[in-house]
């Protein structure tokens, strides 16, 4: 149990997505500037990262390991990532219309999240069970998000900051990421601890 | 046609709770219903300026174009000021609390994933088998959907995912400028 909340803890802040792996940047950077927008997304991606992952565990030990057929990897997981957001989007639509409307507008931005695709890579990397997969992949799209809703809200807090001009917008953005990846650095710790 | 009823408000109020704001533009008015669609729906955020790059808003309708998409996500208003209120092609500034927004997240997604883990790890514990497990957690999934549609169902009857008609838009406003 004590390993398994450890490789929880290390998936979410020691090796962050994010600040750790540097996957997912383009939506850290483009769907930060509100905390209510990221944490959309964080919800829609910690959803599809999960399911994809799932996925991508049985296609990968049924379909690719069982036939030799591992060269097919990287092609087959994007084509697996594609279907889990068609399939979240169909599913959205279905069980709610109102969901749909309102939150539809984050899925087809997931297909191209690198971070979807890196998790399912590193999966392959770790040989884990199916359960210790999903999790796996569960707590480092919930450190996605959390990433995600602290940069946001540091980015709702630099507009009402007095910014020189010549570091206003994504510059002073790229310098409080890089602070916020030391502070994380401080979760290794747990690690070696 | 997929449709969403919106509350009403009346021009000039401003929400007392802080609101995620779009642009919507009047595509039918029926009655004393007007038919909107969402501006921003492209991957990069792009809608007015969409010249810009190529991913237009105006292409042919099709499966899985941006024009599917924003007509899938249309929805009605009740016109509130009688039929000569809005007009066709006007466009609106249209805004849903954030705390709506973060409730149907989490819901949509948060229900179901809650579900899958829960009958997954429960599995585990029972069987010890990854194909078992895998089946746990797929029924959980499926179960957690349904359990995310009766909730669902509950915040729409309480006209909490309603978005509500701000404003009217500046001619020079886009979705980014809102």
């Amino acid at each position: 149990m004590k390993e398994f909340a450890l490789m929880m803890i290390g998936a979410a802040l020691v090796n962050n997505v994010i600040l750790a792996r540097f996957l997912g940047l383009c939506s850290f950077m483009g769907v930060t500037t509100r905390v209510d927008t990221a944490a959309g997304m964080g919800l829609a991606t910690t959803f599809v990262i999960t399911v994809s992952s799932m996925a991508d565990w049985a296609v990968q030990t049924y379909l690719l390991d069982a036939y030799g057929l591992g060269f097919l990897r990287t092609v087959t997981f994007i084509l697996v990532i594609a279907s889990a957001v068609q399939f979240t989007e169909m599913t959205i639509k279905k069980v709610s219309p109102s969901l749909f409307q309102m939150l539809g507008i984050y899925l087809p931005l997931i297909t191209t999240n690198c971070a979807v695709l890196g998790v399912a890579l590193l999966l392959v990397e770790g040989r884990m069970g199916f359960l210790n997969a999903t999790m796996f992949a569960f707590a480092s799209s919930v450190g996605y998000s959390l990433v995600m809703i602290i940069f946001a809200g540091l980015r709702e807090r630099l507009v009402l900051a007095h910014v020189p001009r010549l570091f206003a917008g994504p510059p002073i953005a790229f310098i409080v990421a890089g602070m916020l990846a030391m502070a994380f650095m401080g979760f290794s710790g747990i690690a070696t601890g | 046609m997929n449709s969403h009823h919106l509350n009403p408000s009346p021009e000039n109020s401003t929400a007392s709770l802080r609101s995620v704001e779009g642009i919507a533009r009047v595509v039918r008015v029926d009655g004393d219903q007007a038919w909107l669609e969402p501006e921003q729906t492209t991957s990069c955020g792009h809608c007015a300026s969409s010249a810009s790059c190529g991913v237009s808003s105006r292409e042919e309708a099709g499966i899985g174009t941006v024009t599917s998409r924003l007509q899938a996500r249309r929805f009605y208003l009740d016109n509130p000021e009688g039929s000569s209120g809005f007009h066709e092609g006007e466009r609106l500034v249209v805004g849903v609390s954030e705390s709506a927004l973060l409730m149907a997240a989490l819901t949509a997604y948060g229900v179901p994933l809650v579900f899958a883990l829960t009958a997954g790890s429960l599995t585990q514990a029972w069987y010890g088998d990854d194909l078992a497990t895998m089946l746990g957690m797929a029924a959980g999934l499926a179960l957690g959907l349904l359990a995310a549609r009766f909730k669902a169902r509950r915040l729409a009857a309480k006209g909490a995912l309603a978005p509500r008609f701000l404003r009217r838009a500046r001619p020079d406003e886009t979705c980014g400028t809102v």
